[in-house]
C-alpha cells in the first residue's frame, strides 16, 4: 500500500512540555486508520496536524512522499468533529458550506449535496433547518458535508461518542459503506475501542502523546503491550507479576492482561473469596478478592462469600511488557 | 392632559405641513447618529471580535474597560470631546469644536464601548471550535471569522441597534460639542432641551415624539432584518 499521508517525527509542544510527539505513522491510501487514546492522550492535535490546522513545532509531514506544509493538507482533508456544529441554516445548505468556500457554482453545489444526502439517508431532511435536528441526524448532515468534497483523507475526531448506541451502529455501518464504496482514507480518533473495531484496518494507540502499538486493528485490540494499553483495550484484569505467576502458573516480569469473561470460578476452592457478584447484559459479573487483590471473573454459578478457585486459560492471558504492568495488582473499573 | 394633546397635534402639524426647519433637524439628527453609529461598527466590531476570538496580555483589562465604557454617562463622553477640541485643545487646530463632525465624534465615542462590549459577547456565544470546523472544510481565516459573524448576525445586529439608541437619544454630549446652533448643529434632543427650557412644551413634545417614531422606524428595520426568515 502506498501512503496517502506520513507523519515523521512529528512534536507539537504546549505550555513547554510536548503533547505530541509521534516518531512515524502512515495513512495509506484508501485505507481506515484509528488512533485509540483516553482523554487528554493528544488525539485531537494528531487530528488537527494531520489536517493542516495545527502547524506542529517539529518534524515533517508528507503526502503522496512529498513534504507538505499546512495548506496543502486542508487542501486534501476534510473533518467531522465530535459535536456536528452545523450552521444556522437548512440541512442541504449545511451540507454546501465547503463546497462554497472551494467557489463550486450553485448549480453543481446542488447536485452535490443532493447525491450526499441521499447517500446517507438525509434526503427528507433536506428542507428542515439544521437546528432541529436530532443529534444523530446532525452528525449525519456533518458527515455528509465533509463527504461533499470528495476529500482524500476524511478526518473524523470522535464523531460517534455523543450518539446513543443505535444512532452509533448505523452511522458506523454507513460510515463504513461509504468509505469501501469512495476508496477514501480515514483517519479516527477514538477512545473507544469498539468504534476501531468497526471500521478500522489498522489501529495504533497513543498514549500520553506516543504512538506505543501500531498494526492490524484485531491484532492490536487483542494484544495490549502494557498495562495502560490494555486498560484502553477494556481488559478487566490488568495483573501484576505476582498475581500473574499466581493464577496462570507461570513467569509474567510484564504482568498480563486477562477478559473477565476468560476468568472462571469453581466453588470450594482456595484461591479467592467472591466479593458480590454484578448483573451484566453480557451475564453475571463476580468481582473476587485474591489475596488482597481483586479481580473480575465470569459470575456463573457463584455468590458473594463463596471461596473459590480461580481458572484462567493460558490461551487467554496477554503478557504484558514495561514499567506500566508492574504498578500495582489491581482492575480495572473497581 | 391638555399640553400631551397639542404636543401630538403639534408633532403631525410639524410633520405633515412640511416645516422646513424640523425636517432639516431630523436629517440632521438622522445624518449624525447614523454616522456614528456606522462609525463605531467599523470600529467596534473589529474590537469586539479581537477580545471574542483571541488571547493576548491585557485582554481581560481591555474588556473590563469596555464595560466600563457602556456605561459612561454621555455628557462625560461630551465633556471629554470637549476639552480635546478645545480651542487651546491638542486638537483644537482642527476648529471643530460646534461643528456636527464634533458632535459625530463625540456620538461615536459614546456608541463605540456598546458595540464592541455587545458584539463581543455575541461573538463569544458562537462555539468556539466553529472557526476550526470552518477551516477543517476548506475555510481561509477571514473566511471563517466571516461564518462566525454570520451565525451571531442577531446578537450583532443588536449591538448595532443598542448603539444607535443610545446617540440618537443623547442630549449631553450633543449640546455640549455641538452647541445647539440653529441650522448647524440643532438635533431633535438639543432642540427639545430648547423649546422646554423657554416653556414652550407642547413643541418640545413634538420634538420628543418625533425622536421616539425615529428612533422606532429605524429599528423596526433592524429587527426585520435581524429577524429576516425566523418564524
Amino acid at each position: 500500500m502506498t501512503a496517502l499521508l506520513e507523519l515523521d517525527g512529528i512534536e507539537v509542544h504546549a505550555s513547554g512540555r510536548a503533547i505530541l510527539a509521534v516518531g512515524e505513522l502512515a495513512v495509506a491510501r484508501g485505507e481506515t486508520l484509528a488512533v485509540l487514546g483516553a482523554n487528554g492522550a493528544g488525539k485531537s492535535t494528531l487530528l488537527r496536524v494531520a489536517g493542516g490546522l495545527l502547524t506542529p513545532g517539529a518534524g515533517e509531514l508528507r503526502l503522496d512522499g512529498a513534504a507538505v506544509g499546512a495548506a496543502a493538507l486542508r487542501r486534501v482533508s476534510a473533518a467531522v468533529l465530535q459535536r456536528p456544529l452545523l450552521l444556522r441554516a437548512g440541512v442541504a445548505a449545511n451540507v454546501e458550506t465547503g463546497l462554497r468556500f472551494a467557489r463550486v457554482p450553485a448549480r453543481e453545489r446542488r447536485r452535490r449535496a443532493a447525491e450526499w444526502l441521499e447517500r446517507l439517508g438525509l434526503s427528507d431532511l433536506a428542507r428542515r433547518p439544521a437546528h432541529s435536528l436530532s443529534g444523530g441526524e446532525a452528525q449525519r448532515v456533518s458527515l455528509a458535508r465533509a463527504l461533499v468534497l470528495a476529500p482524500r483523507l476524511l478526518l473524523l475526531d470522535e464523531p460517534f461518542a455523543a450518539l446513543d448506541a443505535p444512532a452509533r451502529a448505523e452511522l458506523l455501518a454507513d460510515l463504513r459503506d461509504v468509505l469501501a464504496g469512495t476508496g477514501t482514507a480515514a483517519l479516527l480518533v477514538t477512545h473507544d475501542r469498539r468504534e476501531a473495531a468497526a471500521v478500522a484496518d489498522r489501529t495504533a494507540v497513543l498514549e500520553d502523546g506516543r504512538v506505543s502499538q501500531v498494526g492490524a486493528t484485531a491484532a492490536v485490540l487483542d494484544g495490549p503491550a502494557d498495562a495502560a494499553c490494555a486498560r484502553l483495550l477494556g481488559f478487566e484484569n490488568v495483573l501484576g507479576p505476582a498475581l500473574a505467576e499466581a493464577l496462570l502458573h507461570a513467569p509474567h516480569p510484564g504482568g498480563a492482561a486477562v477478559r473477565a469473561a476468560d476468568v472462571r470460578l469453581r466453588r470450594g476452592g482456595t484461591d479467592g473469596v467472591v466479593v458480590r457478584v454484578l448483573p451484566y447484559d453480557e451475564g453475571p459479573r463476580a468481582v473476587v478478592d485474591v489475596g488482597g487483590a481483586r479481580i473480575q471473573a465470569d459470575g456463573a454459578g457463584v455468590a458473594a462469600g463463596d471461596a473459590v478457585a480461580v481458572v484462567v486459560a493460558a490461551a487467554a492471558a496477554r503478557p504484558l511488557r514495561g514499567p506500566g504492568a508492574v504498578l500495582a495488582d489491581r482492575t480495572v473499573g473497581f | 392632559m391638555g399640553v400631551l394633546w397639542d404636543a401630538l397635534t403639534e408633532a403631525f402639524r410639524l410633520l405633515l405641513t412640511g416645516d422646513r426647519e424640523t425636517w432639516e433637524v431630523i436629517a440632521r439628527s438622522l445624518r449624525i447618529s447614523l454616522t456614528a453609529t456606522a462609525l463605531a461598527l467599523a470600529l467596534g466590531l473589529p474590537v469586539g471580535a479581537a477580545l471574542a476570538l483571541s488571547r493576548f496580555p491585557g485582554r481581560r483589562t481591555v474588556l473590563a474597560a469596555v464595560n466600563t465604557g457602556m456605561g459612561v454617562p454621555p455628557v462625560v463622553a461630551g465633556l471629554v470631546v470637549t476639552v480635546l477640541l478645545w480651542r487651546s485643545g491638542p486638537l483644537g487646530p482642527l476648529e471643530l469644536l460646534y461643528t456636527p463632525t464634533a458632535m459625530v465624534i463625540a456620538q461615536t465615542a459614546i456608541a463605540l464601548p456598546l458595540v464592541a462590549g455587545l458584539s463581543s459577547a455575541a461573538l463569544q456565544h458562537v462555539d468556539p471550535e466553529l472557526r476550526l470546523q470552518m477551516q477543517a472544510l476548506g475555510a481561509g481565516r477571514w473566511r471563517s471569522l466571516w461564518v462566525v459573524a454570520v451565525e451571531a448576525r442577531l446578537p450583532l445586529l443588536a449591538a448595532g441597534m443598542a448603539g444607535f439608541g443610545a446617540v440618537i437619544s443623547e442630549v449631553g454630549a450633543a449640546l455640549m460639542v455641538g452647541g445647539n446652533i440653529a441650522g448647524q448643529t440643532r438635533v431633535l434632543t438639543t432642540a427639545a432641551v430648547l423649546e422646554a427650557s423657554k416653556g414652550a412644551f407642547a413643541l418640545a413634545l413634538a420634538f420628543g415624539i418625533i425622536l421616539l417614531a425615529i428612533a422606532f422606524s429605524v429599528n423596526l428595520v433592524l429587527t426585520a432584518l435581524q429577524q429576516h426568515g425566523r418564524p
